[in-house]
């Protein structure tokens, strides 16, 4: 029994749908990732699980229970708010106890539960501070300590950490996902940033529309996108897209594009769609040295417009006819702007879509 | 010039101080002061005498009358903010068919002045037959428009999602009004219940409407009946009853002005 089952959840306000046919079991212990753009229902999907909005049609079970219509103090979840929403005029101890005294939970069994939780998050010495007294890192961990008093079967995230600056996003990500893989507690983690996706998520479900695009482990999303919009939501930088066509050449065949002309592996095309958008990833192009020595079918030529170092690694980005793209290499020599570049297109790597935007 | 300019600002403050406190520091010494010394403008009596206060209270039932209006006053604020917080938070933060009217209603009776409704509310009293009852005097107050609007506003202002934790921490709507709402809205709680405090306990009009037996009466009624009837007798009697009156919303103020100047200051709600 999956400690999550989701069963063709749809939510409408009034007449705009925005969670459509959602489906999906979240297994014991796996930490799950909502990810998608705003607007894409992910966190509407968390609300609904936390009861805090209702749901149109669908079910929604939590272990064997159904719990689609249930008020939230009797769904055995706990949220982590991107606003962290600790009661401002209670100190953190009792914005951690409080929920345990709702339940009438034991006394002794509260102290050995906010001592617990304190110790883990390192909030022992700020048990008696007010919220206001905090930095935002340690909001945020009062924040996810009261989720875990109350022990309960699924954690909720919501973006929770939208609102901390990128070095305390970083070392959080580390906590959260460390803590997460201790307590082994069931979570649906929601947030719109794809590096937080793919370094916290087992798997994630990547959202469009209210609409399920691709669920997968991290490296399935980046390695195999079921389709354009995946491809271009995971990986930063984000994958480069050229629109174009496929031409048939005596057995061979190359998708052609204004100024670009890439030789494709027969298997590729094996599939019944003609491709119409070739995809592929900075990384895994590379700046070919010297100047161009005729026509390559695996090269393209184009001008560096911008050149952004940034240590280890530099983006150029140049046009290729009318196409501009961006390239992700590491080390010396980088071309200066205006200089006219050589950038080798791997075949194997090439991710090629059809009309609609379908993986081929 | 700095310091000089300062100097002329802190005298003309001074000047503006001493004319709002001394005529009330004057009412206050002259109700310590015998008859012959009224005419005297000084603060401080020659001979000190509570003969001013025995008279008043020998006179007519002023420690009744006290009362009432402690009780009246009292039921009225304790209302407003109970009732109030109550509709202003449906109205601020939960859905139901009618919100909108609701809240076009609660502002269209700001619209409407009180005289208008001075007639048709004494009428019903007394179809109702609730002259010369507590009733009378506290039930047409028991709602307030004005307090609804301002702590509605105010609970507009606090994030969605300590609403929705609360709820999972597994509150009823009721206590995350009283238990996280009201600690938030201490300021304009505090200017709510000081406000519909001193209006009630000032209120002499209506009472006069419906309450003509002495043992009902409010404080400001009385006094008003008893100065005017010529009761009073002199003015050193009537200024004691003033002085009466005014006493416990000064009190009150001491209290509660902390959040007045909070309040004042614009304090919001931050996580």
């Amino acid at each position: 029994m999956p400690p999550v089952s989701f069963e063709r959840v749809c939510k409408r306000f009034g007449t705009v749908g925005v969670v459509e046919e959602f489906s999906l079991d979240v297994a014991d212990g796996e930490l799950l990732v909502l990810v998608g753009g705003s607007g894409s229902g992910k966190s509407t999907i968390l609300r609904m699980v936390a009861g805090l909005e209702s749901v149109t049609t669908g079910s929604i079970r939590i272990g064997d229970r159904e719990i689609t219509h249930l008020p939230p103090r009797q769904r055995d979840v706990a949220m982590v708010f991107q606003d962290y929403a600790l009661y401002p005029h209670l100190s953190v101890r009792d914005n951690l106890s409080l929920g345990l005294r709702l339940r009438k939970v034991p006394r002794a069994e509260i102290d050995r539960r906010v001592g617990w939780a304190g110790e883990m998050l390192g909030l022992a010495p700020l048990l008696e501070r007010k919220p206001k007294q905090l930095s935002g890192g340690q909001r945020q961990r009062v924040a996810m300590g009261r989720a875990m008093v109350r022990e309960p079967l699924v954690f909720l995230f919501d973006e929770p950490m939208s609102n901390l600056d990128a070095g305390l996003r970083a070392q959080m990500r580390i906590e959260i996902g460390a803590l997460q893989r201790r307590l082994l507690t069931t979570t649906i983690y929601v947030t719109h940033d794809q590096v937080e996706a793919m370094t916290l998520g087992d798997r994630i479900v990547v959202l469009a529309n209210g609409r399920i695009q691709q669920v997968g482990r991290p490296i399935e999303l980046y390695r195999r996108p079921l389709n354009r919009f995946v491809a271009g939501f995971i990986g930063t930088p984000p994958m480069n897209f050229i629109d174009g066509a496929l031409q048939r050449v005596n057995g061979g065949a190359a998708f052609v594009a204004d100024g670009v002309r890439i030789a494709l592996p027969g298997d590729r095309l094996a599939t019944g769609a003609e491709p119409r958008t070739l995809g592929i990833r900075p990384e895994d192009l590379r700046i070919v040295a010297g100047t161009s020595s005729g026509e390559s079918d695996t090269e393209v030529t184009g001008r560096a417009v911008l050149v952004e170092r940034l240590g280890g690694t530099s983006h150029i980005h140049f046009d290729v006819g009318p196409h501009r793209m961006l390239a992700s290499v590491s080390g010396d020599p980088l071309p200066d702007v205006g200089d006219v570049i050589r950038v080798q297109v791997p075949p194997a790597n090439v991710h090629l879509f059809g009309a609609d935007g379908v993986a081929l | 010039m700095r310091p000089l300019s300062r100097v002329g600002l802190y005298l003309a403050l001074t000047v503006a101080a001493v004319t709002f406190i001394y005529p009330f520091l004057w009412m206050a010494s002259s109700t310590l002061k015998p008859p012959l010394e009224f005419g005297s403008l000084a603060l401080i009596p020659d001979r000190i005498t509570l003969d001013n206060y025995r008279i008043m209270w020998s006179r007519a039932p002023f420690g009744r009358a006290l009362l009432n209006s402690v009780f009246v006053a009292g039921t009225i604020t304790a209302s407003v903010l109970v009732l109030g917080s109550i509709t202003a938070y449906a109205m601020a933060r939960l859905t139901f068919p009618g919100r909108r009217a609701l809240n076009a209603a609660t502002v269209a009776v700001l619209l409407v002045p009180g005289q208008l409704t001075l007639i048709p509310l004494y009428t019903l009293i007394v179809q109702l037959g609730w002259v010369d009852t507590y009733a009378a005097l506290i039930v047409p107050y028991l709602f307030n428009a004005t307090a609804i609007l301002m702590l509605r506003q105010f609970f507009l202002q606090i994030p969605q999602s300590l609403i929705d934790s609360a709820r999972m921490d597994g509150m009823s709507e009721l206590r995350i009004l009283f238990t996280i709402f009201w600690p938030l809205a201490r300021p304009p709680l505090a200017i709510v219940a000081i406000f519909t405090f001193m209006g009630s306990w000032n209120e002499v009009l209506w009472p006069l409407l419906v309450v003509r037996d002495e043992q009902t009466m409010t404080l400001p009624q009385l006094l008003t009946v008893f100065a005017l009837g010529g009761g009073a007798g002199t003015l050193g009697v009537s200024l004691a009853a003033a002085m009466v009156l005014v006493v416990p919303v000064v009190i009150a103020y001491m209290f509660l002005q902390r959040y007045f100047i909070e309040s004042m200051a614009g304090a919001g709600v931050k996580g």
